[in-house]
């Protein structure tokens, strides 16, 4: 069966192309004009994934999104415009999955549901991760770049264990730093900019270019596995 | 403050005029006193002034008038050269606060008008540079909406694309406008935080990878440079305008360099390019708003790194070429966790 989305957007003009374009990739659409019709929908329909606006006129979407969070781990896309950095970081941080910033091509947005719908489906096991020519394997603690053994430590470790398991999608600075070092460290982002730093030194082919572990500025990271 | 000035300039001129009297009439040495009106009504407003007359009287009257070292007047005249002498004050600092107050006035016209100009030059940038994207989008989407159906596929293809990339245009400069707008009003706020250049050069270069991808872009950063703390995001943004100027600004395979070293407690940041460069009145102009060319980029760029305290320039490279080159003043960063500092 086709996957159901949820279009949480109260244009209708922007909800229309959203429309046309999920349709014509063969998706299921449900839209829902503002947030209170977005969560009973979300309850009814019980979607595949959620697309939410956070510029919603009723409530905030972040409200939508921790709502939803409450029962379904079903990923979340928000949609926001440019002048709403904060509230972007904020809805991250509230369980959403994954970003578009308004306005974008529907490439860039199908491409962005395609990951998370495919990471719905098959979370990663959280045992092995391989991208470009270096392979981890999380339960006994190695990794391998080639045909050469690659030393990591423990940190490092849980490091892309934590981007690994939002493989694909955006993983904010504070979800990063709680769970690799814990609620007390929430605020030191100088850590994560050290140890990105080693990873890609010991991981990147060239580190200066980053393939699979991006920065998302200002935000968080991404792992990006083979494009 | 002027009341100081104002007794400072009694006690001086009666210190001249003490030194003046073995030689000239009392009354001449009164003029002594009206100099010191005039220099402080130079300097302050009309408190002070008044308040030289005053105290002029006051010392005039007690060291030089008989009978000296007391305020009384034995002679009628005397009473004349004392009430000429606050008369002259009192005119001398209505004079000058009048010529202060028309001065003021004129510096205000000329703010207004200056800002007045540059909304129109505003005004009219933006209205032109929205003009073409509109036509181009209003046309080519009527085209397809009325005539669809008789085009070829590839041809309503390649009207559609126009008008995604026009209005992608359009909403890149409107959201430059925005950003100058938020900047010049002060609305905003820097979001400072550690970050690492290297890390922003990356996420740059890949987002501007297609647009890049004519030009050769070498880059040269430092492996240990120091963290910096900034708002990385539009610092981010100050990287990427500079580096699609570049691009924009020279032909086709040009080499475009990004530097980056520590000087002098400053990260310095530098894009240079090795194309055609600059005519060298043209490199303090091109951050001024709208100057032809470089539109709002350069200026909001000059802005952000501005609020960080740093400094941004462009300067002709010997032989040829341009460097845009900014700095961002560094902080020693916060400790480490153990198992960094181990390694």
């Amino acid at each position: 069966m086709s996957p159901t989305i949820l279009v949480v957007e109260d244009e209708p003009e922007i909800r229309h192309f959203l429309r046309s374009s999920l349709r014509a990739e063969g998706y299921r659409v449900v839209e829902s004009p503002n947030g209170r019709r977005g969560e009973v929908d979300a309850g009814m329909h019980k979607p595949d994934l959620a697309i939410v606006d956070l510029g919603l006129p009723d409530f905030d979407g972040i409200q939508v999104i921790r709502r939803i969070r409450e029962w379904s781990t079903m990923p979340i896309i928000v949609l926001s415009a440019r002048i709403q950095e904060r509230s972007k970081i904020d809805a991250l941080d509230s369980g959403a999955d994954d970003y578009i910033t308004k306005p974008f091509g529907v490439g860039e947005l199908l491409a962005r549901v395609r990951v998370a719908l495919r990471h719905a489906a098959q979370p990663p096991a959280g045992k092995e991760l391989a991208f470009g020519d270096v392979t981890i394997n999380f339960d006994a603690r190695r990794a391998t770049k080639g045909s050469d053994e690659i030393h990591l430590t423990a940190i490092e470790f849980r490091l892309l264990a934590c981007l690994a398991k939002h493989l694909g999608m955006v993983v904010t600075h504070r979800q990063l730093l709680q769970e690799v070092w814990g609620p007390t460290h929430a605020e030191d982002t100088h850590y994560l900019r050290v140890y990105m730093k080693q990873l890609r030194d010991k991981l990147e082919p060239d580190p200066v270019r980053p393939r699979y572990l991006l920065t998302e500025t200002g935000l968080g990271y991404r792992l990006l596995a083979d494009e | 403050m002027g009341y100081a000035w104002a007794a400072g300039a009694t006690i001086t001129a009666t210190l001249v005029a003490l030194g003046l009297d073995a030689y000239f009439h009392v009354v001449n040495v009164a003029l002594v006193y009206l100099i010191a009106v005039v220099l402080v009504a130079l300097r302050y407003g009309r408190g002070p002034v008044v308040g030289v007359s005053v105290l002029n009287v006051a010392a005039f009257n007690f060291f030089f008038i008989p009978p000296r070292g007391t305020f009384h007047v034995d002679d009628p005249q005397y009473l004349l050269t004392l009430a000429m002498m606050l008369a002259v004050g009192l005119i001398v600092s209505g004079l000058t606060e009048r010529v202060r107050a028309r001065a003021r006035a004129q510096a205000d016209l000329a703010i207004e008008a200056e800002t007045e100009r540059v909304r129109s030059a505003l005004l009219a940038s933006i209205s032109h540079d929205l003009r073409t994207p509109l036509a181009v989008i209003t046309g080519s989407a009527s085209t397809l909406a009325e005539r669809g159906e008789r085009l070829p596929p590839e041809e309503r293809a390649s009207l559609a694309q126009s008008i995604f990339q026009q209005a992608r245009e359009m909403s890149e400069l409107v959201t430059k406008v925005l950003q100058m707008t938020r900047l010049e009003t002060g609305a905003m706020k820097l979001e400072r935080d550690w970050g690492s250049l290297n890390e922003i050069a990356g996420a740059v270069l890949r987002r501007l990878r297609d647009r890049l991808a004519t030009h050769m872009v070498m880059v040269d950063l430092p492996e240990d440079l120091p963290l910096v703390r900034m708002d990385a995001g539009l610092v981010e943004q100050v990287l990427a305008n500079l580096l699609e100027n570049a691009a924009r600004h020279t032909p086709p395979r040009t080499l475009i360099r990004l530097r980056a070293q520590v000087q002098g407690g400053e990260l310095v940041v530098s894009v240079e390019d090795f194309g055609p460069g600059l005519p060298e009145g043209d490199l303090e102009r091109i951050f001024k708003k709208f100057h032809r060319g470089a539109g709002l980029g350069l200026a909001i760029c000059r802005a952000i790194i501005e609020l960080h305290k740093g400094r941004i320039w462009a300067e002709r490279l010997p032989g040829v070429g341009t460097a845009f080159r900014f700095t961002l003043p560094l902080e020693s960063p916060p400790a480490l966790p153990a198992e960094a500092l181990a390694q």
